[in-house]
C-alpha cells in the first residue's frame, strides 16, 4: 500500500467568525490523483492552500510527509515544501512582468537549490527538457506575457515539473481557457501523473475537466466534505444534487463526466 | 560648469542608479507606495534624531529599516489586509509622526522641510560615498538572491507554497529597501525618491524582454533621469528636483508609447 503524503485531521478554518472549511479526516496517498470539486465558495481553494501550508487552520493538524506543519519553524516548513509543485489561479501571479518563458520555467529550480547557490548547467538541462516535453521549445525566448492563455498554463506546469515535485497542486488550471485548451491541459496533467507517478491534487469547477486518470474525487459544500471516495460514486447525480441544489444528470463521453442541469 | 556640479551630477547618477534598481523589485511586486512610505519613515527618523540629539544618519536608517521590516508581516493568502492598504495606513502613521515631530521642534525647520524635495545642490562627498555603499550592498543582495527574488516578483504565493525561503528573502529585501531609501532621502527628498523608484522601473518593464535587461535598463533610466534632469535645470535655471521628476516621467511615457507602437505593428 502506498504511504500517505498528506493528511488533515479535525481541521477548521474560520474567517470573520464564520467556518469556511471543516475537514474531519482526509488523507492523500502517494501517487493518487485527487479531484476537488464543489460549488462557488465551497472551500476548494482554501482546502488546497491549507494542504500546502499557505493558510494555517484555526484548529487541527495538517501533516505533510508525516510532519505536523504547525510544529515546524518557517525555515523547516520551507524545506519541506520544496517537494510541492503549486499552480495558483491567475490572480495570484504577475503575468505582466517580462520574464522569458525559459526564465519562468527555471524558477521551478529555485527551491531545489540551496540559498546563495546559482542554477548550473544541469538545472538548465532539466528546464530545457520540460520546455521541450510540453512543446514550448519555439517559445522559450518569448516573454510569458506574450503567450496565449493555454501556453501560459503549459509554462506554469513546466515550471512546477522542473521542481521535480512529489505532489502537484493545481487550483483551477483550466479557468479562462477555451474548450480545446481545457482538454489539452488536462490531458497533459494526466499524462504527467501517469509517467512520473507524481501525486496530483486538482481543484476544478467542472467535473468534465477531471481526466480519466483521476480515480478519486472530494466534493465540498459550504466548507464541509460532502463526499470523498471513488470518482464513480462521488459524481453520482444524487450526490451532486445535494451540493448544487438542482436536478442533475451525468453524461459520460470519452471517459469524461459531464454535468447537465435538468432543473 | 563649475567642478562642484560634477560632484552633484555624480551624486544624482549614483542615487538614480540605486533607486532605479530598487524600483525593479518594488514596482514588480506591485507596491510602489512602499517608496513614499519608507522615505517618510526615514523623515520621521531624521526629525526624532534631531529632537533627541542622536546621530542624524543612524536614526532614519534604523527607523526606516524597522518600519519596512514590519511590513513583512503582511503575508499573501494569510493576511486579511492587502499589502498596499497596509502601506497606506503605515504612511499615514509616519506622516502623523513626522508633522508631530516638526511641531515639537524649536528654531529653523528649513532643514527638515528640505527632506521633502531633497538638497542635491548641497551634496557633500561623504553623502555620495554613503549612498554608493548602500547601493553596492543592494547590488550584492540582488546578485546573491537573484533566483529567489525572481520567484518573489512573479508570485509570493508560489514562492511561499513551493519552499522558496520567501519570508527570509522578503524581510531582508525590505530592510535593505529601508537602508537605501534612508540614505538617499537627504539628497533626493521624500517626494522625488518616489518618482525615481517608480518611473525608471516601470519604463524598463514596458520595453524589456528578460529580467536581466529590466535590471540594466531601470538602472540606466534612473541614472539618466537624474543626470538629464540636472542638466536641464542647470542650463534652463529651473528647480532641480522638479526637472528630474519630469525627465523620469518622460522616459516612462516614451517607453510606454514605444511598446504600444510595437504591439500595433505586430
Amino acid at each position: 500500500m502506498m504511504g500517505e503524503c498528506l493528511s488533515l485531521s479535525d481541521v477548521e478554518v474560520r474567517w470573520s467568525g464564520r467556518t469556511i472549511l471543516a475537514v474531519e479526516d482526509m488523507q492523500i496517498r502517494q501517487g493518487e490523483f485527487v479531484g476537488i470539486i464543489g460549488t462557488n465558495g465551497a472551500g476548494k481553494t482554501t482546502l488546497l492552500k491549507v494542504c500546502c501550508g499557505l493558510i494555517r487552520p484555526n484548529r487541527g493538524i495538517v501533516k505533510l510527509d508525516e510532519h505536523d506543519l504547525s510544529e515546524l519553524s518557517a525555515w523547516r516548513k520551507a524545506n519541506l515544501r520544496k517537494h510541492i509543485g503549486y499552480i495558483p489561479q491567475a490572480a495570484e501571479y504577475n503575468a505582466e512582468l517580462p520574464f522569458t518563458l525559459r526564465e519562468l520555467v527555471a524558477m521551478g529550480r529555485t527551491s531545489v537549490k540551496a540559498l546563495l547557490r546559482r542554477l548550473n548547467k544541469e538545472d538548465y538541462e532539466v528546464v530545457d527538457n520540460w520546455i521541450e516535453r510540453l512543446g514550448l521549445s519555439e517559445r522559450r525566448s518569448q516573454t510569458f506575457r506574450s503567450l496565449s492563455g493555454g501556453e501560459q498554463q503549459k509554462a506554469l506546469i513546466a515550471r512546477a515539473m522542473a521542481q521535480d515535485p512529489e505532489i502537484l497542486m493545481l487550483d483551477e488550471p483550466c479557468s479562462n481557457l477555451d474548450f480545446n485548451w481545457k482538454y489539452q491541459i488536462t490531458e497533459i496533467i494526466e499524462q504527467l501523473h501517469r509517467e512520473t507517478k507524481v501525486t496530483v491534487v486538482m481543484v476544478s469547477h467542472e467535473t468534465s475537466l477531471l481526466p480519466s486518470g483521476c480515480k478519486r474525487a472530494v466534493l465540498l459544500h459550504e466548507g464541509n466534505i460532502l463526499a470523498d471516495g471513488d470518482i464513480e460514486e462521488v459524481l453520482e447525480s444524487e450526490v451532486l444534487e445535494r451540493a448544487y441544489q438542482c436536478r442533475i444528470e451525468m453524461l459520460t463521453l470519452a471517459g469524461r463526466r459531464y454535468t447537465v442541469n435538468k432543473s | 560648469m563649475d567642478s562642484f556640479f560634477y560632484l552633484v551630477m555624480f551624486a544624482g547618477a549614483v542615487a538614480g542608479a540605486s533607486t532605479g534598481l530598487l524600483g525593479v523589485y518594488i514596482v514588480g511586486m506591485r507596491m510602489p507606495f512602499i517608496g513614499i512610505c519608507i522615505s517618510h519613515s526615514a523623515m520621521a527618523g531624521t526629525i526624532y534624531s534631531i529632537l533627541l540629539g542622536v546621530n542624524p544618519v543612524l536614526g532614519p536608517v534604523v527607523f526606516s529599516a524597522l518600519s519596512s521590516m514590519s511590513l513583512g508581516v503582511v503575508r499573501p493568502g494569510r493576511s486579511r489586509i492587502n499589502a498596499n492598504v497596509a502601506l497606506a495606513i503605515f504612511f499615514n502613521l509616519m506622516l502623523g509622526l513626522t508633522f508631530l515631530g516638526i511641531g515639537l521642534m524649536h528654531g529653523s525647520r528649513s532643514e527638515v522641510l528640505g527632506l521633502l524635495w531633497g538638497s542635491l545642490l548641497f551634496v557633500r562627498k561623504s553623502s555620495v560615498v554613503i549612498i554608493a555603499i548602500s547601493g553596492l550592498v543592494f547590488v550584492v543582495f540582488a546578485a546573491l538572491f537573484n533566483k529567489e527574488l525572481k520567484v518573489l516578483l512573479f508570485s509570493r504565493t508560489i514562492a511561499s507554497a513551493t519552499g522558496v525561503h520567501e519570508s527570509f528573502v522578503y524581510c531582508l529585501f525590505l530592510a535593505l529597501c529601508g537602508l537605501v531609501l534612508a540614505v538617499n532621502l537627504p539628497l533626493v527628498g521624500g517626494l522625488m525618491i518616489f518618482s525615481l523608484i517608480t518611473c525608471p522601473a516601470a519604463a524598463a518593464y514596458q520595453i524589456c524582454t528578460g529580467h536581466r535587461s529590466v535590471i540594466f535598463a531601470a538602472t540606466i533610466f534612473g541614472m539618466g533621469s537624474a543626470v538629464a534632469g540636472f542638466l536641464v535645470s542647470y542650463y534652463l535655471d529651473l528647480p532641480t528636483g522638479a526637472c528630474i521628476v519630469i525627465v523620469s516621467a518622460i522616459i516612462f511615457a516614451v517607453s510606454a508609447s514605444y511598446r504600444a507602437l510595437r504591439r500595433k505593428r505586430n
